[in-house]
């Protein structure tokens, strides 16, 4: 009577099982913010924009952005915050300790949507680290695309994160950064004050031959896209990476539900046209 | 497909045998009035015709409350080994209405669809599916007609029909279906869609509760309205504590979570049933709520069952009218009410 439907052991390994990864450095970004580099034990063939599981077994598994671009090697690299029980556990990690890595998952960004286009990055706090998957290979074949300026904000300068490659990317890579807090603190800050909105107006920027892509915190979006739709951009010229609780990441769990779609497995990079009739999709 | 004639005694007499041989999981009585699906015992009471909805629905004999994804040991050299862990366990569920046949048909596309869901499926396929026939409505509450599903019997391996003059006419559906039915002395019936459609003809009209508009139309009712005041209203008296989500035969929804043992080098990761209507739902690492307000989550809910998945897998409303969820609710918020309403208010 019984039959064994063999297929599913396979399938069960490919879904819910981790590989595990070795972290090979850890560096502090913020008080709260920690850069882990994972060396896996196969590539993880990623695109921008992706993310993946990250567990620690025993404690419990969360979806985090990838951070680096697209790569043929076994890096992995992660900017974590410790927000949680999960995440507290993993800033107590080592170096040569392990992490159990499913993915990549998700749509990503689309080189192709880029290529020849001026292109604007607006990130806001810990949303920088996903776009880094999408600045790198773009930087990398800088001359492919004309204009490309950064607008990063946080909240303050001690919540800044990729300092260093925030310098090299005004220096080197042919990028106006722009970099924001919403206020000093009293610390020693040299660039400029406001809201990732604010250079807006006001960004030399030809708006029909510019493509933009936004990560931030939810509240974020529909004041960009606002200020961007202001100078002329229209909505399938800019891309949007968006946050939700995930499970699975294989479009099952149900949480990471928007209206019709599903972040993990629709986006969470969608171009904002595409997101027309999904009422909740911004907040 | 292969047609039968046979009596509620021998039926009764099969089932009895095939739970002497394998795990067979039949609606048992328990408390005043509820019903449960159990595992049938040599002294179980089976009565295939009177029974009000289970409180828990079928499905979730093949959806457990807490299921065990994988397991994994840490190693002292430093290997960790993980495996999957599957249920390839064989068992019948009978009793099954069609409703409830439905809500299984439904998630069995649910969970094929994309990425397959491996532990679910692997207990499907290994699971036997004996329907029953509802010919009176078996509470005041259902409205399986109003949404399409008071005839379903796809996902059946075997589907039963009272008939008139109280024989039964048993369907033969699937291969793992005549294998039950192997050694039975059920009588070969050459004309079973034809006598089927006379125990059809004898149905109360209409069966259960309805709805203004044919189950077709439900869906632009429902679509059309993403402001209504209905959202708000029956969200007034709800408590937000997913009582419809956990007996709801279509919710699927999952956590999870993961389990140390006490040599802290070998645990489990388990799902658990999460529910769209508890609060912590959407919420995501920073604290940020996407659905913080009841009305949000309500609305999501009623969503997903008549308009969503109803667009994505093109099989109608994925609310099977089984009433379970008005029955539990503390509050008497009931689907069936809140769609009522959206219908009747008309287009706004």
């Amino acid at each position: 009577m019984k039959t064994v439907p063999s297929q599913y052991d396979q399938i069960a390994r490919e879904t819910f099982l981790p590989q595990i990864g070795k972290i090979v450095e850890i560096a502090d970004m913020t008080a709260k913010d920690r850069y882990f580099r994972i060396e896996l034990e196969k590539p993880l063939g990623h695109g921008p924009g992706q993310f993946v599981m990250v567990s620690v077994l025993g404690l419990g598994e969360a979806p985090i952005s990838i951070s680096n671009g697209p790569s043929e090697d076994n890096i992995l690299e992660m900017v974590i915050r410790r927000i949680g029980r999960l995440t507290q556990a993993i800033h107590e990690l080592k170096v040569g300790d392990q992490l159990g890595i499913r993915g990549p998952y998700g749509s990503g960004f689309n080189l192709d949507d880029f290529y020849s286009h001026d292109v604007l990055f607006v990130a806001g706090g810990l949303g920088l680290v996903p776009l880094r998957s999408l600045i790198t290979p773009i930087i990398k074949e800088r001359g492919r695309f004309g204009n490309i300026t950064l607008i990063s904000g946080c909240r303050n300068p001690a919540e800044e994160l990729y300092r260093d490659q925030l310098e090299t990317w005004t220096t080197d890579a042919g990028m106006d950064v722009i970099r924001l807090v919403d206020g000093t603190e009293n610390m020693p800050w040299e660039f400029g004050t406001g809201l990732v909105t604010d250079p807006i107006p006001k960004l030399e920027m030809d708006p029909k031959k510019t493509m933009a892509a936004l990560c931030g915190p939810p509240v974020m979006y529909k004041f960009v896209i606002k200020a961007l739709n202001v100078r002329g951009m229209n909505f399938d010229q800019i891309f949007v990476d968006l946050e939700r609780r995930m499970k699975c990441g294989v479009g099952k769990c149900g949480h990471c539900q928007i209206n019709k779609i599903y972040c993990c497995q629709d986006g969470p990079v969608f171009r904002f046209s595409d997101l027309s009739g999904i009422p909740e999709a911004l907040q | 497909m292969s047609y039968y004639l046979t009596t509620l005694q021998n039926i009764t007499n099969w089932i009895r045998k095939t739970a002497s041989e394998n795990p067979v999981y039949f609606p048992e009585k328990f408390g005043h009035a509820s019903y449960r699906f159990a595992e049938v015992k040599a002294d179980s009471d089976i009565q295939f015709e009177h029974y009000t909805p289970t409180v828990l629905p079928p499905v979730k004999l093949l959806i457990p409350a807490r299921e065990e994804l994988l397991s994994f040991k840490k190693h002292a050299d430093g290997k960790t080994e993980i495996n999957p862990t599957l249920d390839e366990s064989f068992r019948v569920i009978a009793g099954v209405r069609p409703c409830d046949l439905k809500a299984i048909f439904l998630i069995d596309l649910f969970l094929k669809d994309g990425v397959p869901d491996a532990h679910y499926l692997a207990r499907r396929e290994n699971t036997a599916l004996v329907g029953w026939a509802c010919t009176a409505p078996c509470d005041s509450r259902v409205f399986c007609a109003a949404v399409d599903s008071l005839h379903h019997t796809e996902g059946a391996d075997i589907f039963i029909t009272p008939l008139k003059h109280g024989d039964l006419l048993v369907e033969v559906k699937t291969e793992l279906g005549e294998k039950l039915a192997a050694g039975t002395d059920w009588q070969t019936c050459d004309d079973g869609p034809a006598r089927k459609v006379g125990t059809v003809a004898d149905m109360p009209e209409p069966f259960g509760r309805t709805f203004p508009v044919t189950a077709q139309d439900i869906y632009k009712n429902v679509a059309e309205k993403w402001k209504s005041p209905v959202w708000d209203k029956h969200v007034e008296r709800c408590f937000s504590c997913g009582s419809c989500n956990l007996v709801c035969p279509t919710c699927y929804c999952f956590d999870v979570s993961d389990d140390m043992n006490l040599d802290v080098a070998s645990g489990n990761r388990t799902r658990t049933w999460d529910g769209c209507m508890l609060p912590h739902f959407a919420v995501v690492g920073g604290g940020h709520n996407f659905r913080p307000d009841p009305a949000a989550r309500q609305r999501h809910r009623v969503k997903r069952k008549f308009e969503y998945l109803t667009e994505k897998f093109g099989h109608g409303a994925v609310c099977v009218g089984c009433g379970r969820c008005g029955r539990q609710c503390t509050a008497k918020i009931d689907i069936y009410d809140i769609v009522a309403d959206l219908i009747n208010e008309g287009d706004q």
